[in-house]
């Protein structure tokens, strides 16, 4: 028997792609703080609530969607290249990416009481939003230096 | 746990990279438990001793720190 959950090897390479075209793409929309016109689309909003608005459920709205592509390039493509095999996911490997995940949702909470404590209002949205994909970060990270190290320690 | 899995490859002279292939695991694998980083599954130690046509004894053994806590 051996039930894992992880996703085909094949997947880190897409991983790879889709990571950096969302990374490349976040950088230019926090850098020119513009979206594209052509990328103004009417979406199903179930919930929706403007500043200081009242919630709204159920409408079609328009909107630019460019930062939600630019989130989910960087959700799925964290989620591809933290959570496929590697080349031989065998039983040590598998201890390390377990640690890993252990150590990265350590990091990643200590951060957020930091947070939670020393910023405050729209930085603190911001540091939110960091967190949408900072867990897979930290993961993907810690993972590969560890592997990074034991491949080191062949020779 | 201590192990002679480096004897047993010396006496057969199987490289790391051999054993691994035979027991179906990575490298790393082998050379973390070589070192002592890592203490492998029941399966694999049978699998290893079963590949060097020893008991399981023979290659693996208890150490005092494996009585600590």
């Amino acid at each position: 028997m051996n039930v894992n959950y992880l996703l085909p090897y094949s997947f880190k390479r897409i991983g790879w792609v889709l990571l950096t075209l969302g990374i490349v793409l976040g950088i230019v929309y926090f850098g020119i703080n513009e979206s594209p016109q052509f990328l103004d689309f009417p979406v199903i909003a179930i919930m929706r609530q403007s500043l200081l608005g009242e919630v709204v459920f159920f409408q079609i709205i328009t909107d630019n969607i460019f930062n939600e592509i630019i989130a989910l390039l960087l959700i799925l493509g964290a989620i591809f290249m933290a959570l496929s095999k590697e080349k031989k996911e065998d039983e040590f490997i598998t201890k390390i990416r377990l640690e890993s995940l252990l150590w990265a949702t350590y990091v990643n909470y200590a951060i957020l009481i930091l947070a939670l404590i020393f910023i405050y209002e729209l930085a603190f949205f911001t540091i939110l939003i960091f967190n949408i994909f900072s867990v897979l970060f930290f993961f993907v990270l810690r993972f590969n230096w560890i592997l990074y190290q034991s491949k080191n320690s062949l020779k | 746990m201590k192990n002679t899995i480096k004897v047993e490859r010396a006496k057969k002279n199987i490289t790391q990279a051999k054993l691994a292939e035979l027991v179906d695991v990575s490298r790393q694998t082998i050379n973390a438990i070589e070192l002592g980083k890592y203490n492998l599954s029941t399966v694999l130690a049978l699998k290893i001793a079963f590949t060097f046509e020893q008991p399981l004894e023979a290659i693996f053994s208890l150490e005092e720190s494996d009585w600590e806590t």
